[in-house]
């Protein structure tokens, strides 16, 4: 078992391929998960009962299932309903929609944050539902969540591996094929955990960047 | 203080590396083995070549062989993990099977890596395709030609090889996990063939029993390809006493009797040898 840098260099351009599937998907899967999030969390408050009710079932019922059988299920079984989607867009969906049921809480906590007395002078001053939600209660809910949720989205880039198992050829993927056909792991594997070792540091100062920038509840 | 403890871990590591070393440097592999009572092989699940039943029962003309055999070595027991091809040889160089039973079919790259038993299954190429053959695939070529046809093969296996090395581009040969899922990803339009052996897809054809799909066999211009047991390097005694039982079956025709159910042929397996195989 020896490391070998020519080869290392052989197969870096095809690793390279996979880390940009494996960032787009990262950032695809970020937005829809930001927006399921959101919707859970609003569609939770409201005071319709049934649709509440069923939107909290269907979020426990997303996060209490593991991301792999939900990929599956997106990928393989959804086509016999008629819906087909491109791997990387199944991709993208199983990872927003599982990780927006995780987002809605942090939405929960920020929006349960606000004081009740913004509330009451929202109403005091007679707006509108939409008018208190667009301009009183999420510009000062958001900013104490954005460190909360950038935390989901580095442990979503995470997962993104397991979108090899519905045939995306992100990073891991990437590998496997170059290992499948050199016959070793070493350096594949070794230069996968590089990358994304490589990104999530990265990532993990822009986070602490937010944190100092929003993370603080401004009073 | 410092010293000491750099001497302990200097002991710890001396002795580390003679554990490291006396592993493989136990020559005697089939002693080994008889001693434990059981072999490990690799296999892939893709009947009929190796097959899983729902209750667990590892069966599949490959490991049928592989069990038969040992038995005859004194080794009573296979024991089977389900890996996929491109895992096969990595696996066995990490010591993780003694020796892999799954069609793996031979070929120089292969022959360099591992060494191999004498020719066992012996099977050509086959495309699954819609019915109609609305592309009109004949050989891999033809995929390469065709204007964004996408084929899927197991990662790592003889197929996926074949596709690229006909100049199907790496994007449109996708690597499918299993055979199930390449059945339904050319039912639902993923992809527009997907390719095995042709006896694993006539299997296939025959549980998916859907008048839609159809079968183009042989694929023209990829050989015949055979498989033999792979050992690791190094195991060539191990290799050389499974060679001799297995020439020994093939003569009393007790080969064809395991094999020839599943549909593969004895007469084909025995025409060829190892080293015309490995140098095709």
């Amino acid at each position: 078992m020896e490391w070998d840098w020519a080869f290392v260099w052989q197969i870096f351009p095809t690793l390279v391929e996979g880390v940009k599937i494996t960032i787009l998907a990262t950032l695809l899967g970020s937005v829809l998960a930001a927006f399921v999030g959101l919707g859970i969390a609003l569609a939770r408050r409201s005071s319709n009962r049934i649709l509440s009710r069923s939107v909290s079932f269907a979020a426990e019922f997303i996060r209490g299932t593991p991301l792999l059988v939900q990929l599956y299920f997106i990928f393989y079984v959804l086509p016999d309903i008629g819906i087909l989607l491109a791997p990387l867009v199944a991709g993208v969906i199983g990872l927003g929609l599982h990780y927006g049921t995780y987002t809605a809480e942090v939405y929960r906590a920020g929006i349960d944050n606000v004081p009740r007395g913004q509330w009451e002078a929202a109403k005091a001053c007679n707006l509108s539902a939409r008018q208190t939600w667009m301009h009183i209660i999420i510009p000062q809910a958001l900013p104490p969540m954005i460190p909360a949720l950038a935390n989901y989205f580095i442990a979503m880039f995470k997962e993104t591996p397991l979108l090899s198992a519905i045939t995306v050829l992100e990073l891991m993927n990437q590998a496997k094929s170059v290992a499948n056909s050199s016959y070793r792991y070493i350096e594949p594997i070794t230069m996968v955990g590089a990358f994304f070792l490589a990104i999530s540091l990265v990532a993990v100062f822009a986070l602490r960047w937010l944190e100092r920038r929003y993370g603080r509840v401004e009073t | 203080m410092k010293m000491k403890t750099t001497i302990a871990g200097a002991a710890g590591l001396a002795m580390l590396a003679s554990f490291a070393v006396s592993g493989p440097a136990m020559a005697d592999k089939l002693e080994d083995l008889k001693a434990q009572g059981f072999a490990r092989v690799a296999i892939a699940n893709e009947p009929p070549f190796t097959a899983v039943a729902a209750d667990g029962k590892v069966s599949g003309a490959a490991p049928d062989v592989a069990r038969e055999i040992f038995k005859r070595l004194g080794i009573d027991e296979i024991v089977a993990s389900i890996s996929e091809y491109g895992a096969m040889i990595p696996g066995l160089q990490a010591g993780r099977f003694d020796v892999v039973t799954a069609g793996l079919f031979m070929k120089p790259e292969r022959c360099a890596a591992v060494v191999y038993s004498e020719p066992v299954l012996c099977d050509a190429e086959a495309l699954l395709v819609k019915k109609g053959n609305p592309k009109g695939f004949q050989s891999y070529a033809d995929i390469a030609n065709s204007e964004g046809a996408t084929v899927g093969a197991p990662g790592g296996g003889t197929e996926e090889k074949l596709a690229l090395d006909a100049g199907v581009p790496r994007d449109r040969v996708i690597v499918v996990p299993d055979g199930q899922s390449g059945l339904k990803m050319v039912q639902d339009g993923r992809i527009d063939a997907y390719s095995l052996p042709v006896l694993s897809i006539n299997d296939l054809m025959m549980k998916a029993n859907d008048p839609n799909l159809a079968v183009v066999a042989p694929v023209v211009g990829a050989p015949v390809y055979c498989d033999g047991a792979a050992f690791k390097k190094g195991d060539e005694a191990l290799r050389d006493a499974y060679d001799v039982e297995l020439a020994k079956m093939k003569e009393s025709g007790e080969f064809a009797k395991i094999i020839e159910p599943y549909g593969f042929s004895a007469a084909a397996a025995m025409s060829t040898s190892r080293e015309k195989l490995c140098s095709q």
